[in-house]
């Protein structure tokens, strides 16, 4: 044996050794390493090695319990030691620590309401069990030689009966349509309320599983005389009874009916495009001769039809199937081709915009957007966060190099920064919690949610956000924990600061990205209020204003229409009153393939819009006529058409031409181009015919607008007796044309502001880190002669630059989004110049200003005091 | 004065027997002979550990030895302190066993 395996049998054994050193922290000298050592030698000397060995073990083991409560409490001390140096660091620096939290939380809660509100948008429609198999029925008519026609949902009758005959793959089959003049008034005994609800048959009870709290499901909506009534209305109506069985009398404008509760469901959950107070049996319609032009033909498409299918994958080929099976058997003379397509139930809300949907829905455009905002905004707030986090870590340089010399490791060293950087953005995560909590009201008015906290703090979500906070805190603190500690002791103790060029021209680099990303914002935030602004002032060729529409709801108020009408003229406050159907803002109908001779003799194919009003329409809403005359009271078969109409038509003087489909009504009048449409869309050719309508639109004077409704109110209660008073203001109806695009306006703006906001944030902190750095330099300059305006300008200059750069960046980036988004809109502002520079001179105004409040201040300190600075 | 928990009073007691030798593993002797229980090493670290700092031993380091894989031991030593604490200790319990008679006669079982 060599004297070298000698010795390697007297070693204790290897593993045990090293399993002492890992779990047993020993203040570094190892006695008591050397006491396992020195016992295990005295065992081999007297009973050999094996025994030594078999000794040695055991007492690791059971030594090892021990020593890893010692280690689980030392860094538990250790946790405490990083808190309260924490705390030491946040209080030494008790602005900067502000700054950098509150920008962290700011962007924090606005990424938290915006998930959120995405949350919600994401979720429509998923709650239904069967959500997988649902699929909507779309159509288009697809006209020779095109390869696809404008959608629509609206589907004729003999489809669903098709469906569930002649497709096996087809389990049911729902029709749903919504009253024509909804809301309905539904009364039991002496109560009544107007509610909107849905006409469906037992079929949509079977496809969608909203849950039944009374009734049985399998039959409630099979017969005639039936309806099915939310939780919210059983309890307005029947209060603690229960419905179930008892009369309910149903009133809408044309018919009357008593029906029997057979059932009530849970309320409809906000997140569903099927929203409802109420279910009407289809088959009441059905029972009623009146209605039989809507049944069993194809020509009128009245229902939405919602199918059921027993496998997701036979989607496409029933497409196919019943494509041809339409060109083979369907009624038709006309040449172009109906086609109808599976559109999944869960895309509905936001992957469709197509006529007559049942609710209005959102774009994943708009979603989308949104959480590009909140990803941008975080963004910036990180990046905030990481810049003064690490700036501030290098004036600490120092702190580290006695750290070092007082024998902390490098891992101890990224440790405490990690661990100051995570508590530090658990604090923000906490702070933007209650910050998002307090916005929540706002922001549920701005973008029309209605999120309560619940949803903020749903576990799932939290996690994540939690998981982002903690993201951020570690890349924040990954800088000094990685860099820093490895700067060598003596190094940074000698020389009286060690950061790089490298670490201050990233800093540089990401000022320049949030910049660019605020300032390609507030471009997007004056353009969007801009076009909104247009929208606003444009001229509409209808006058909004001082307009009050008074639905009529049933048959007992529209026998009374005339004489309510007679009774609100005689109020001094009304102007003129009009009984019609169609709005200025809502031209409800359109014809297709209406052919039309022009003056040359040509006949042409075109598509206009109609609706029908009565001889004081264009009163009311001040629109103007340009050629013929006003409808006459009691003509019939008579039209006024706007200008863009008779120029479709290729006809000089309209007056006396026929439209041949409608009655061969007579122009009688040209009306000048209003806009019925938004300005998404030109102006197309309309039509109205004179027909008293479902409606009273009241012009009143200006004055004060409480006491002109409770004027007609009294009016209309002490006429109509069976209808409870509603109303609506007609530029409210005007507004909610643009809902959508004053949301995405005011959301832009809002966030806008809050990213300038936060950039601004760590531009002051970042100036005032920089001016404190500088103050020797300062005194000097100022000892040497420097007048403060110039010292002030010379600090500010190299900011300035960093933001002038960032808009060289962001100016390409927002015209483009820009000139994409303007696209939408057939009338529409232009996108000149002026936008982007005033985005330019207000990012570099607040910058200059935040810069500026700091260098004013070191430059006019007395040079005295700076150069004793230390 | 604090009371001592009883691993840490069998730990200080046994040094003040071992007197000068009082490094881990006689210790660790001392323990097992007395209490007939066979003790951990890493058990009387950490009761030494708490001892050393709460100022009843004090502690110094010899020179490296080649048994000792050319590690230092380190010695124990009670301080002034700590045999004030013995002394403390033994008074108490003293008194308390003076005023446990009686003990030993337990009634025998019928």
């Amino acid at each position: 044996m060599t004297e070298h395996s000698a010795d390697r049998t007297l070693q204790p054994p290897r593993i045990a050794e090293w399993l002492l050193r890992r779990f047993f922290a020993d203040n570094g000298d190892f006695t008591h390493l050397g006491d396992f050592a020195e016992g295990f030698a005295a065992l081999a000397a007297e009973k050999g090695s094996g025994r030594a060995r078999l000794w040695y073990w055991t007492q690791v083991f059971r030594s090892l319990p021990g020593f890893a409560a010692n280690r689980i409490y030392w860094s538990l001390s250790m946790l405490r030691n990083y808190a309260v140096i924490t705390y030491r660091t946040i209080v030494k620096n008790a602005g900067y620590s502000l700054i950098s939290l509150l920008g962290l939380a700011v962007g924090l809660a606005a990424f938290i309401l915006i998930l959120a509100y995405v949350r919600f948008e994401t979720s429509y429609d998923r709650f239904f069990e069967k959500k997988d198999r649902i699929y909507r029925l779309v159509n288009a008519e697809v006209k020779p030689g095109e390869t696809s026609g404008e959608f629509a949902t609206w589907t004729p009758d003999p489809v669903a009966t098709l469906l569930k005959t002649e497709f096996p793959e087809v389990r049911h089959a729902a029709r749903v349509m919504r009253q024509f003049s909804d809301p309905a008034v539904l009364r039991h005994e002496d109560r009544s309320f107007a509610q909107s609800g849905l006409i469906a048959d037992q079929d949509f009870l079977e496809v969608f599983s909203f849950p039944f709290v009374r009734g049985d499901r399998s039959s409630a909506l099979a017969a005639p005389g039936t309806i099915v009534i939310t939780e919210e209305v059983a309890r307005k109506l029947y209060g603690d009874e229960d419905p179930v069985g008892k009369p309910l009398s149903y009133g809408v404008r044309r018919a009357q009916g008593d029906l029997t509760v057979t059932g009530v469901i849970r309320d409809v959950p906000a997140n569903s495009h099927l929203r409802f107070d109420y279910l009407l049996s289809l088959a009441t319609l059905e029972a009623d001769k009146s209605n039989d032009y809507m049944f069993k033909n194809w020509n009128v498409g009245n229902f939405t039809i919602y199918a059921e299918l027993a496998d997701p994958t036979a989607r496409k080929p029933l497409e196919e199937k019943f494509a041809s099976w339409i060109d083979k058997n369907r009624p038709s003379e006309s040449e172009a081709k109906l086609r109808f397509y599976l559109q999944p139930l869960v895309d509905i809300h936001l992957r469709s915009n197509i006529a007559g949907q049942l609710a209005t829905n959102n774009e994943i455009r708009t979603v989308s957007l949104f959480l590009a905002i909140a990803v941008l905004i975080l963004l910036i707030a990180a990046v905030n966060y990481m810049n003064l986090v690490t700036a501030r870590a290098s004036t600490r340089a120092r702190e580290i190099g006695v750290r070092k010399v007082s024998g902390a490791d490098r891992g101890q060293l990224a440790r405490q920064f990690l661990g100051e950087s995570v508590l530090f953005s658990g604090l923000a995560l906490v702070s933007a919690l209650a910050l998002a909590r307090l916005a929540l009201g706002r922001f549920n008015a701005v973008a029309g949610t209605g999120l309560g906290f619940r949803d903020l703090v749903d576990p799932s979500f939290v996690l994540l956000i939690a998981g982002v906070a903690l993201a951020v805190g570690l890349a924040s603190g990954a800088y000094p924990a990685l860099v820093l500690s490895s700067f060598q002791a003596s190094a940074v103790l000698k020389e009286h600061a060690a950061t790089g060029r490298k670490s201050s021209r990233l800093r540089d680099a990401l000022v320049v990205g949030q910049f660019a990303a605020s300032v390609a914002l507030l471009v997007c935030a004056l353009v969007v209020s801009g076009q909104l602004r247009y929208i606003q002032t444009r001229t509409l060729g209808y006058e909004r204003e001082h307009v009050v529409i008074i639905p009529i709801r049933e048959p007992g108020t529209a026998a009374k229409a005339d004489a309510l009408k007679a009774e609100l003229l005689r109020l001094p406050e009304v102007e003129s009153v009009s009984r019609t159907s169609g709005l200025p803002t809502d031209i409800r109908s359109r014809m297709i393939n209406q052919k039309l001779v022009t003056d040359r003799g040509e006949t042409i194919t075109t598509a206009y819009h109609f609706d029908y009003v009565d001889e004081n329409f264009i009163d009311v809403f001040k629109i103007e006529l340009a050629a013929g005359r006003n409808f006459a009271a009691g003509e019939t078969n008579v039209a006024l058409i706007n200008e863009t109409f008779a120029r479709t038509a290729g006809w000089q003087d309209p007056i006396g031409k026929e439209l041949s489909s409608m009655d061969k009504a007579r122009v009688v009048g040209v009306v000048k181009d209003f806009h019925f449409q938004t300005f998404h869309t030109p102006i197309e050719p309309m039509a109205v015919f004179l027909e008293s309508g479902n409606m009273l639109a009241v012009r009143t004077r200006p004055g004060d607008v409480g006491d002109i409704i409770a004027r007609l109110r009294r009016v209309f209660e002490a006429t109509t007796k069976s209808q409870p008073w509603d109303f609506m203001f007609f530029d409210d109806e005007y507004d909610a044309l643009y809902r959508k695009e004053r949301r995405a306006g005011e959301i832009f703006g809002a966030f806008a502001a809050l990213a300038v906001f936060i950039a601004c944030l760590g531009l002051l902190g970042l100036a005032a880190f920089a001016v404190e750095r500088r103050t020797k330099e300062i005194g000097i300059r100022k000892v040497m002669g420097a007048s403060a305006p110039r010292l002030a300008a010379r600090l500010s200059r190299e900011f300035v630059g960093l933001v002038l750069l960032a808009n060289v960046i962001a100016w390409p980036v927002a015209y483009y989004a820009m000139s994409r988004w303007l696209r939408g809109f057939a009338y529409r502002i232009g996108l000149g110049p002026g936008v982007f520079v005033l985005a330019a001179l207000g990012a570099l105004l607040v910058a200059v200003l935040t810069v500026a409040t700091q260098t004013l201040r070191a430059a006019s300190a007395n040079p005295v005091d700076s150069l004793r600075y230390e | 004065m604090r009371l001592l928990s009883r691993s840490e009073e069998l730990v200080l007691l046994a040094v003040w027997n071992l007197e000068n030798e009082a490094s881990c593993l006689p210790i660790q002797q001392k323990l097992r002979e007395v209490t007939g229980q066979s003790w951990s090493l890493g058990s009387i670290f950490d009761p030494l550990d708490r001892l050393e700092r709460k100022r009843l031993l004090e502690s110094r380091l010899t020179e490296p030895t080649k048994e000792r894989g050319g590690r230092s031991k380190r010695v124990y030593r009670l301080t002034v302190l700590g045999r004030r604490a013995l002394n403390d200790l033994r008074s108490i319990q003293e008194t308390l066993w003076t005023e446990a008679l009686g003990l030993e006669s337990e009634p025998e079982k019928p």
